[in-house]
């Protein structure tokens, strides 16, 4: 769900823990994943506004739209963009991504760029470094923020670019590194997934503590519909679609929510999932019943005493033949009863009951009974 | 021949012994056809002239004699449960030594060992993982000079708590250890490491002292050895337990620490595969076997964390990565020591991943499970305590051709009270009573009609 992906984000990580993470996925199905993103931003910008969260700044890096592009998104929101200078930082790697406007301005051709750069951020002029990138977004983020102890948030506008120009095991270290310093609270970053390998997508999965998908409502497959289905479908995903948030707690569980949302005019609503429950993968190998016994049952069983326990213990062996006139007149052990009566004075171990097969039998074959009837 | 009928109901409270007189008798008669002529027992000659007694008719009583007598030789099914109860009864009483009758008998040459380290069959040494339940999934241990693989969930730490239990118990034991990880820092992860769980605190381990403790055995052997038992309490603890019990949220004593001095890797650094094989073969040669097998002073673990992890460099020169391990596997061969690599195998291709798993010589996987899963909970008992699941896919065989086949592959992992790591069989969650199932019908058990999900 939304809000929970926003709270999560607003209440960062603990003291000595990775920051969260969260990884916003989309495809060519249904490409919203930018509105979400632009949602999860103005969401975690009101919150660092109004000081609920923990992290007091936040550090946009701008790969597919303009600094201003931003700045007119905040306005729009209602965001309050006059003081934004004490409270985001945009490092701008759209207008000059790998410094041929730089080196060509050195000539003498364009006009000076840095009048265009405006106070709210560094422009970028070199995004194949990721060292660099790391560095200026930290320098950034600690000029953001005062105190050596607070934290700032860290967007980043689309991994797709950055895997253009950069391996994915430079954008991997530097998203681990971002996780692990001090002063980051968390990080969110958009991704097309078709654009890339699988690997590429499972490797930033793995580095995130929540990875949001945006779905269809329903996925188009070729040949099997006609072309006014196939119409009316595309138009429904044009408008809608299914957002999957798959969780990872800090318990090792794994938390999966499943909300629809709904594009409109002023941007991305999001509301419950109306259709069927999320289905989870089926991972269940085989299960045993149970042969152990609870605490219960053990506790019981050993209360029972078993047939020939008793003996040895310096009592006369007495043999017991289920009648009951044997009892009586005898110091008897108190886990023996009669077999033939209700009432017990239980010990609050078990009982023996012996059924008699026939009471009729001559009494002369039991004068003389086995030793091994010494229950 | 009526059958014994001994048996507990658990209905009630109070469990009840139910005894029938025939059983009585079928008890008399295994005991004589075992035993013959045991002691103060009865003679058959005497069983056989006391029930004669009550026929009158003495011709029949000689027919009926000889018939059953008859019965008795060709009902060797009967006689041989009969012995073989006796049997059991006799093994249960005696101290078990062994795991198996058939196990060959330990040579009278056995090494001596360091403290930590045990003797397994077919001249193998076993070293223990740090989690008692592992140990004894696994037979013994991890076996000296293999190499064990962990496949990760990349939704779950689970490979972690595996790591740090059994890092920490080789510190325990004072066992050099070798630590890379794909971090910057690795020596911020021994701070993580769990302390063993102090004598006064509970350990979740008394239910095997309780089995040790005495044999309950419903048989008359009081009556003649009288008070003397044979003790049946397993050795005192020594000073050092071949496996402790870690508390996960005790960090580890520094003293520890610093006793053996931790060789921390970051294979951020290294670009080149061949320079972290070098730095694990200077480590390995520390430890080398010597075919006498005299006697082992010190072994070694590695422990590799994520070795795959996107962040290294090398992640991805796919045919690098399983050349590095299969050189580590046979240089561990040749020593006595125990690599532990963990991998995700999500970011590696299907083709590699299968071939990774054939490296290893212990394969185990650990699995997330979904939080609040209705279904789950409903199948399982025990599932608000889970917080994963370990799956054993292979177990290292060496000198033998014997494998080692498990009743269950699959166990979850529990904290018990947040702090012991325990690893349980899956057990099917009692099916409601008052749906009057049967077990024909407990292929829908679960609510749903996911039937496939359970697989007996």
């Amino acid at each position: 769900m939304a809000e929970s992906v926003c709270r999560t984000l607003r209440d960062g990580g603990l003291e000595g823990e990775h920051a969260p993470a969260l990884t916003i996925k989309d495809s060519i199905a249904s490409p919203f994943g930018f509105d979400v993103f632009c949602h999860v931003l103005t969401q975690l910008s009101s919150f660092i506004l109004a000081g609920k969260s923990q992290s007091r700044g936040l550090v946009l890096v701008a790969f597919c739209r303009s600094p201003s592009f931003y700045a007119d998104l905040l306005k729009s929101k209602g965001i309050d963009v006059n003081s934004s200078n004490k409270w985001v930082r945009i490092l701008d790697c759209y207008t000059d991504p790998l410094g041929w406007k730089f080196r060509l301005m050195g000539v003498g051709n364009l006009r000076d760029l840095s009048c265009e750069a405006s106070s709210t951020g560094i422009l970028c002029k070199d995004v194949k470094d990721t060292n660099k990138l790391y560095s200026s977004i930290i320098e950034l983020g600690k000029g953001l923020v005062a105190e050596a102890k607070s934290r700032f948030s860290v967007a980043i506008d689309s991994v797709d670019q950055m895997l253009r120009h950069a391996s994915m095991s430079s954008v991997a270290g530097l998203f681990s590194n971002l996780r692990s310093h001090g002063q980051v609270s968390n990080v969110f970053w958009l991704l097309h997934s078709d654009l890339h390998e699988v690997r590429v997508t499972a490797s930033l999965e793995y580095m995130s503590s929540m990875v949001a998908s945006v779905e269809p409502l329903q996925q188009l497959t070729n040949g099997q519909r006609d072309d006014s289905d196939k119409a009316s479908l595309t138009e429904q995903n044009l408008k809608k679609g299914k957002f999957h948030v798959r969780f990872k707690r800090r318990n090792g569980r794994v938390r999966v929510m499943l909300e629809e949302f709904h594009i409109e005019q002023s941007g991305i609503s999001f509301k419950s999932a109306s259709s069927e429950e999320v289905t989870n993968q089926g991972l269940l190998p085989k299960v045993q019943f149970s042969l152990q016994l609870s605490e219960k049952e053990q506790i019981d069983r050993s209360n029972v005493v078993l047939p020939f326990e008793h003996q040895g213990n310096g009592k006369p062996i007495q043999i017991y033949d289920g009648r009951n006139s044997l009892m009586e007149g005898k110091h008897e052990t108190t886990s023996v009863s009669a077999g033939n009566s209700e009432t017990n004075e239980g010990s609050g171990g078990g009982e023996i009951i012996y059924y008699r097969d026939s009471d009729d039998e001559m009494p002369d074959s039991d004068e003389d009974p086995d030793d091994d009837l010494d229950i | 021949m009526k059958k014994l009928e001994l048996g507990f109901q658990w209905a009630s409270s109070k469990p009840k012994l139910l005894l029938h007189r025939s059983s009585i008798t079928t008890l008399r008669r295994y005991q004589l056809t075992a035993h013959g002529n045991c002691g103060k027992r009865k003679s058959a000659e005497n069983w056989v002239r006391r029930s004669s007694r009550r026929n009158t008719n003495s011709s029949a009583n000689s027919t009926r004699l000889n018939s059953e007598l008859r019965s008795k030789q060709t009902c060797p099914k009967d006689y041989q449960t009969g012995v073989s109860l006796l049997f059991l009864l006799a093994a249960m009483a005696a101290t078990k030594t062994r795991g198996s009758s058939f196990s060959r008998a330990v040579s009278a040459a056995t090494p001596s060992l360091a403290p930590g380290l045990k003797c397994g069959p077919n001249g193998t040494v076993f070293l223990s993982s740090g989690i008692p339940d592992l140990d004894k999934i696994l037979g013994g241990g991890f076996t000296l000079g293999s190499l064990v693989m962990v496949m990760e969930d990349s939704e779950a730490p689970h490979h972690m708590l595996l790591l740090r239990n059994f890092m920490s118990q080789g510190l325990i034991h004072n066992q050099p250890l070798l630590y890379a990880s794909p971090s910057k820092d690795p020596k911020g992860f021994l701070g993580t490491l769990p302390s063993p769980a102090s004598s006064k605190d509970d350990k979740p381990r008394d239910r095997d002292t309780d089995q040790e403790k005495g044999l309950r055995i419903a048989w008359q052997y009081k009556k003649y050895f009288g008070e003397n038992n044979p003790n049946f309490t397993g050795h005192r603890d020594d000073k050092h337990e071949y496996c402790n019990d870690f508390d996960l949220r005790k960090p580890l004593e520094r003293q520890f620490l610093i006793r053996q001095h931790v060789d921390c890797v970051s294979l951020q650094d290294s670009m080149n595969l061949s320079v972290l094989l070098d730095h694990c073969g200077t480590f390995l040669s520390q430890f080398p076997r010597n075919d006498n097998n005299s006697s082992i002073t010190t072994a070694g673990r590695i422990a590799i964390q994520s070795f795959c992890a996107p962040d290294c460099g090398y992640s991805n020169m796919e045919w690098h990565m399983l050349s590095f391990i299969r050189s580590l596997k046979s240089v561990m061969r040749s020593s006595n020591a125990v690599a532990v690599l963990t991998f995700p195998p999500s970011l590696l291709s299907p083709s590699f991943c299968k071939r990774w798993q054939h490296m290893a010589d212990t394969l185990l996987s650990v699995k997330a499970i979904p939080d609040e899963d209705r279904e789950l909970a409903q199948l399982l008992t025990g599932y608000q305590d889970m917080v994963g699941l370990l799956n054993v896919h292979k177990i290292a065989r060496i000198n033998t051709q014997a494998p080692m086949i498990l009743e269950a592959t699959t166990f979850s992992i529990k904290l018990q009270k947040r702090r012991y790591l325990v690893l349980e069989c899956l057990n099917q969650a009692p099916i409601d009573g008052s749906s009057g199932a049967s077990y024909g019908t407990s292929g829908s058990c679960s609510a749903s009609s996911k039937t496939g999900r359970l697989d007996f």
